[in-house]
């Protein structure tokens, strides 16, 4: 009973090959605002402004335009992203059902977790830190399932008997 | 649901990883029926018990909770 929703397994390494140089791309982006010149001064925007026209008759925004700005957050973005994705969702080496019922519970304990905490930082943060948390939030949910995931999986091998 | 599948292994002195190999499955599988943790699905019951030659019913059977 396997799904053909997943991954090929070797799909993992080359997750992690991915991942580590693109978390510290990430982090070195985000904290101290590196930026890559050769990742372009224009970008395009299906809506740039500072507020939904519909919403507001004085916004000056415009949609599908090309706006001044870098690709850097954006690209190291989508790599840590594609990258968490690629761990997380590639083949066990043996992918069976009870390897399924583990992945779907940690989904679902992920899926929990992370939008408790979510919903605490909703209430207790405002303005530009809860951007910073939304910023985290969109990783957060992928690592918290890996981190279960495997946690689960490495207790289940522990607790194996030895045997010759 | 309880099963036997520890004893039936033992009879046949294979072990959890070779059992597991043959039957398509990690060997966490395997040892998560035998300490009662996981129900296997029919396909995989069926596969088991066709292993050791048996009926499902000679190797699971219902607890009183079930």
């Amino acid at each position: 009973m396997n799904t053909n929703l997943l991954l090929p397994y070797k799909f993992r390494k080359w997750g992690w090959v991915i991942f580590i140089p693109s978390f510290i791309l990430g982090v070195l982006v985000l904290f101290l605002n590196v930026q890559f010149d050769w990742l372009g001064s224009k970008v395009f925007s299906i809506y740039a402004g500072s507020g939904l026209k519909i919403l507001n008759d004085r916004d000056t925004g415009q949609f599908f335009s090309i706006i001044s700005g870098n690709y850097t957050q954006t690209f190291v973005g989508v790599l840590c992203l594609v990258s968490l994705m690629m761990i997380a969702f590639s083949k066990e080496k043996t992918e069976d059902e009870f390897i399924l019922l583990t992945r779907m519970d940690s989904l679902l304990w992920a899926t929990y977790i992370n939008y408790f905490i979510l919903i605490f930082c909703f209430l207790f943060f405002f303005d530009f830190e809860f951007l910073y948390i939304m910023i985290f939030n969109m990783f957060t949910i992928l690592i918290f399932f890996i981190f279960r995931f495997n946690y689960i999986l490495y207790k289940e091998r522990k607790n194996m008997p030895y045997e010759k | 649901m309880k099963n036997n599948l520890r004893v039936e292994r033992a009879i046949k002195n294979i072990t959890q990883e070779e059992l597991a190999r043959i039957i398509g499955v990690s060997r966490q599988a395997i040892n998560s029926i035998e300490a009662a943790k996981y129900v296997p699905s029919t396909v995989l019951a069926i596969k088991l018990s066709d292993y050791f030659g048996k009926t499902v019913n000679d190797i699971f059977f219902l607890e009183e909770s079930d």
